[in-house]
């Protein structure tokens, strides 16, 4: 099992990177909140010049490995649209994109874009989205759905697991900022990279993004073998993910000090754009909830999972 | 441990009574509902009148010296603010720099006239800023650029400061400025009074996370501030700002756990008991009544650390590291309790996008409140600022070696 991406996907996702800074970069998202209803025509002409809408993630391997590179790249730039949710649209209906949503009360961030999507909850009923409210902050909206079918329990793994990758860009880019703010921020005569306390909050934030990285790429290989527990491996990286945020976001913004709350930075845009991805469709506790009674005393199968089976 | 003797202890019975009666009949029972979403001018017409109130009762500055209109004993004080706290009353935030670092800065490094002029005009509504950090000079305060030059009996200043706190509302302005350039950093500083109608003053809002403004930039062009203006000696500015920045932190931070003990805990269980959709109560999982539990214990521990800080400072018995330790550790429980504030509250508590102005850190816009609180652990001295004080001031370790 190999489940580094290929060197095809990475490159993908290098050239999604570079496509996007030269498409506006950190202005997108600023320029699509000031106007919800540019963002298909900020961002979807690249997109579709990447050729992110021919990828097949759930056909093949290679698609399904760039999809989620694009994710990251999008999540890098917190690029203004619903990448990783389009990506996962599946594919026995006529939509554009899956959103997976809580069954009370269904939000997503679709404001100011006019496609067709679909909307599943976690247990596997699937809805149209027919309509959507205004739009409230980043971009999130109330979707009003009608009922399809109970067929979705396949398709919502993916549908967890791109926006994790997407949130994982976030978090690469929040290292980034912060590492290079701190190597430049200049105080008691050196640069705060110099105090040892400084490092290892970093270092500390590195491991969960690291770890986030490793456990994205294994979710990715059980849900593209379409394992049985595709979806219990999809929760445990949501939780991963969230838990990783918070960790990330909480020493990025310490370490910014008080202009990393303020829009002049980066950071700030990325850290209010990162939190309808930790919120939605369920935050932390929800998610650990619905994990724990899924995999109720046989726990995660795991990497080793078939092996330790033989052992027995 | 201090142990009142029978007759004070009497008398604090008897002053909390006096306190009691006081708020059931001067807290306005609807200052939060009308406090929610209110204008720039309705919060200071709000603070203003709540001060006056407080001034007429005694309560404004307990901590001021009796012939300034002061003089509550350490144990009143506490009183005072626990029973202030368990009413809910509004807390005094514009007011705030006036009554504490420009008062004990006047006190402790001020002339008599300066005294005379400024105090009683507190009283009478005058507010504060602080012009202290710069873009360059955030934890390592020395470093600041802001240039005072001497010409006369006059300075001229000019730079610019950052996160002044109610900078469109003030008007003075505690300020550090650089007047020897040439000294060693911290020995080149000075400290003025600067009037915010001279010319040359521009202030700026800085709008935040939470989407208001109390943040401002302020660019000093050229502003005069006569020489008699000056706090302390020439070039002690920095001596003057130590003696005074952590003398008032005991007590404030009382009033802060006293605060989060009373209605922010109380606001905490409620929402976990409150209904979800689905009928069930988020009290109702052990995990839950677990969070609070040790949430409870934690703020006991915190207010417990408080009055003893107050206590000690009061009687000299305070460790040196004593403010620190209450400033860190409210920082991190006070962003701790929103954070689960904000998870119990869920969507709907994101939908709440305004809090109302003149309450304390927790006002039950879990949300807003957990990004506000992020305010704690960054200025008034970094948590890693805190942290290097209670190792070296407090525990006595070496300093870190500076990086070549």
């Amino acid at each position: 099992m190999i489940i580094d991406l290929s060197e095809e996907a990475a490159e993908f996702g290098r050239q999604a990177l570079r496509a996007f800074e030269a498409a506006g970069g950190d202005g997108l998202v600023q320029r699509a909140e000031v106007d919800p209803s540019s963002r298909e025509a900020l961002v979807g002409p690249v997109l579709a010049e990447l050729g992110a809408w021919d990828l097949e993630p759930r056909a093949d391997t290679d698609s399904l490995e760039a999809a989620a590179a694009l994710c990251r790249s999008a999540g890098y730039w917190a690029l203004p649209y619903p990448v990783a949710e389009r990506l996962s649209r599946p594919g026995d209906l006529d939509v554009d994109g899956l959103v997976v949503v809580a069954s009370d009360r269904p939000l997503a961030t679709l404001a100011g874009l006019d496609l067709r999507w679909a909307a599943a909850t976690l247990d596997g009923r699937r809805h149209r989205v027919t309509g959507t409210s205004a739009g409230g902050p980043a971009f999130r909206s109330r979707l009003e759905l009608s009922p399809l079918d109970t067929d979705g329990v396949a398709d919502v793994a993916l549908a967890l697991v791109l926006p994790c990758w997407t949130l994982l860009g976030m978090l690469d880019r929040a290292m980034e900022l912060t590492i290079s703010h701190v190597r430049l921020r200049q105080q008691f005569g050196q640069p705060l990279s110099a105090f040892q306390s400084v490092q290892f909050q970093l270092t500390d934030a590195e491991v969960e993004r690291t770890g986030l990285d490793m456990l994205a790429k294994y979710t990715l290989w059980s849900v593209g073998e379409g394992r049985d527990e595709a979806l219990d491996d999809a929760l445990a990286l949501r939780m991963a993910a969230l838990e990783a945020a918070e960790v990330v976001f909480r020493v990025t913004h310490q370490l910014h000090g008080a202009v990393g709350f303020c829009d002049e930075t980066t950071l700030s845009w990325l850290s209010r754009y990162s939190q309808p991805l930790r919120r939605l469709p369920l935050g932390l506790s929800a998610t650990r909830d619905l994990l724990t009674s899924r995999l109720d005393r046989h726990g995660l199968v795991g990497l080793y999972g078939a092996e330790r089976e033989v052992a027995q | 441990m201090t142990y009142e003797l029978p007759d004070e202890m009497a008398e604090l019975d008897e002053f909390r009574a006096h306190v009691r009666r006081w708020c059931a009949d001067h807290v306005p029972a609807d200052w939060r509902a009308l406090q929610t979403a209110a204008t720039d001018d309705e919060f200071v017409a709000f603070q203003k009148a709540w001060f006056a109130e407080l001034h007429s009762a005694g309560f404004a500055v307990p901590h001021w010296p009796r012939q300034w209109g002061g003089g509550m004993s350490v144990g009143e004080q506490i009183v005072l603010y626990q029973e202030l706290a368990a009413h809910d009353a509004p807390r005094l935030v514009l007011a705030f720099v006036g009554i504490h670092h420009a008062a004990s800065t006047l006190l402790v490094a001020g002339s008599d006239a300066q005294r005379r002029r400024h105090l009683p005009a507190i009283l009478d509504g005058e507010i504060w800023v602080q012009g202290f950090s710069e873009p360059e000079a955030g934890s390592d305060l020395a470093s600041l650029r802001t240039s005072a030059r001497r010409d006369g009996e006059q300075f001229v200043v000019n730079g610019q400061k950052l996160w002044a706190s109610g900078g469109m509302h003030a008007d003075w302005c505690l300020l550090l400025a650089r007047t020897d350039p040439d000294a060693p950093k911290r020995k080149g500083i000075s400290y003025f009074m600067m009037d915010m109608t001279s010319p040359g003053i521009d202030v700026r809002p800085i709008r935040n996370a939470v989407g208001d403004s109390h943040f401002c930039e302020v660019f000093l062009n050229d502003v005069v501030i006569p020489a008699e203006n000056l706090v302390g000696a020439e070039n002690a500015g920095w001596q003057v700002a130590q003696a005074t920045l952590g003398a008032e932190r005991g007590m404030t931070m009382l009033e802060l756990a006293e605060r989060l003990g009373n209605a922010g805990f109380r606001w905490l269980v409620e929402e976990c008991g409150r209904p979800r959709p689905d009928g069930s109560r988020p009290l109702d999982d052990s995990s839950v009544r677990d969070t609070l539990a040790r949430f409870e214990t934690e703020i006991s521990g915190l207010r417990g650390l408080c009055r003893n800080v107050v206590e000690g400072h009061d009687t000299g018995a305070g460790g040196p590291a004593d403010p620190s330790i209450v400033k860190l550790f409210y920082s991190e429980l006070l962003q701790r309790i929103t954070d689960f504030g904000a998870d119990i509250g869920g969507l709907a508590a994101h939908t709440v996008l305004t809090k109302p102005m003149s309450s304390g850190w927790e006002s039950g816009a879990w949300v807003l409140d957990f990004i506000g609180s992020w305010e704690w652990t960054i200025p008034g001295g970094a948590s890693e600022i805190q942290r290097t004080i209670i190792g070296e001031r407090g525990l006595g370790l070496p300093r870190e070696p500076v990086s070549s």
